[in-house]
């Protein structure tokens, strides 16, 4: 009953629910942060090209590239129990189809508060691309910068701190 | 060694070993119906995963526990991170989407008029740390289906899973474990 192996047996089973509750604690907590911070999103140089597409076999494909001017202060979004930010930009619209499709712009990983105050010149990273190979026909296209907070433990949550107004495609100006 | 926990459990007799057999079977059981509980409830094969690649660094390291759930009749938006298995391929892959692109059935004739099943979304996935997307992962395919997709990351757990990583990487550990736990769960007196 009194063995070396209860009592080390016991000290790891209460050191362990300890944890355990201190970690569904800290989980819990940020809950509390509801900071919901807001920035400006501008969109400037959008231009379609016609490109050759690797995946499709030599056809011509439309491919979308665009600059954002991006500020933001996202610094409230960080607490105790921020690990990074992941931010990004995205492309809704409604294709000739008619269906709806979201494309990521561009993307950048903040791991640290004193880089959370945003205020870049995004250059064109992911190119727009769309199923049917062109923005003919296709709905305006709305640009919103949104975020995924991720935790040191706990449940990933997502926002978005800013959103343009909807744009139609620019008519296509070349190859690429 | 071990002569003093022979003589208890001869002591103790076959009753006392059957019924150690039987708790232990009963633990095992519980834990499968947790697992399979949990499956039932959030839609997927595994509700909890432990990441196996460095692809994701630095929001998650080999080794950190996942919890996924698969909602049905929802669609994924960009950012989510989804867990994928390709058919053909032998482990899952976490990775985040990157673009989403809603189809409507093939078959259907008057295409605008139909409303796009949540269920045949197309989306396309790379990794926070990978240079480039996952098209060359799919094994031919030229978008992921939502078939291929296990479920998204709702939670996160550091370092949990490292055990599992560990014993695969040596089985020594996997059968001591195993072994041991038998053994204690046989001899144990209480």
């Amino acid at each position: 009953m009194y063995s070396l192996y209860a009592r080390v047996n016991n000290g790891f089973a209460f050191m362990s629910s300890c944890l355990m509750a201190m970690l569904a604690a800290i989980a819990l907590s940020s809950f509390l942060f509801t900071a919901d911070p807001k920035g400006q999103l501008t969109i400037f140089n959008f231009k379609v090209y016609a490109s050759a597409d690797a995946k499709a076999d030599s056809r011509f494909q439309e491919i979308g590239l665009a600059r954002f001017n991006l500020t933001a202060d996202l610094t409230p979004l960080f607490h105790w129990n921020t690990k990074q930010l992941f931010i990004y930009v995205t492309a809704e619209y409604n294709n000739s189809d008619g269906t709806h499709n979201e494309v990521t712009m561009w993307d950048r990983i903040v791991r640290r508060k004193e880089d959370a105050l945003i205020d870049v010149v995004a250059p064109p990273k992911y190119p727009l691309r769309d199923m049917r190979y062109s923005f003919k026909k296709s709905s305006p296209v709305q640009f919103a910068l949104k975020y995924n907070l991720m935790p040191y433990v706990g449940a990933l949550t997502y926002g978005e701190a800013a959103r343009t107004e909807p744009q139609p495609f620019p008519p296509k100006v070349g190859k690429l | 060694m071990f002569a003093e926990e022979l003589k208890t459990m001869q002591r103790l007799g076959w009753r006392h070993i059957l019924l150690q057999v039987l708790n232990f079977a009963s633990v095992m059981a519980s834990g499968l119906m947790i697992w399979k509980g949990l499956g039932l409830l959030t839609n997927t094969e595994s509700p909890i995963v432990v990441v196996l690649s460095g692809s994701m660094e630095p929001a998650f390291y080999r080794g950190d526990l996942l919890f996924l759930t698969n909602p049905p009749q929802q669609r994924y938006n960009i950012g989510d991170i989804t867990v994928y298995k390709i058919p053909g391929a032998d482990i899952p892959i976490v990775h985040r989407v990157l673009e989403t692109h809603d189809v409507v059935p093939r078959k259907s004739k008057n295409k605008k008029a139909v409303v796009p099943n949540p269920e045949d979304q197309l989306v396309l996935t790379k990794g926070d740390n990978n240079p480039v997307d996952d098209i060359a992962l799919y094994r031919g395919l030229k978008h992921l289906e939502r078939k291929h997709v296990v479920g998204k990351v709702r939670g996160f757990l550091p370092y949990v899973g490292y055990i599992t990583i560990a014993m695969n990487d040596f089985p020594q550990l996997k059968y001591a474990l195993i072994g041991g736990l038998g053994l204690l769960a046989l001899v144990q007196r209480e």
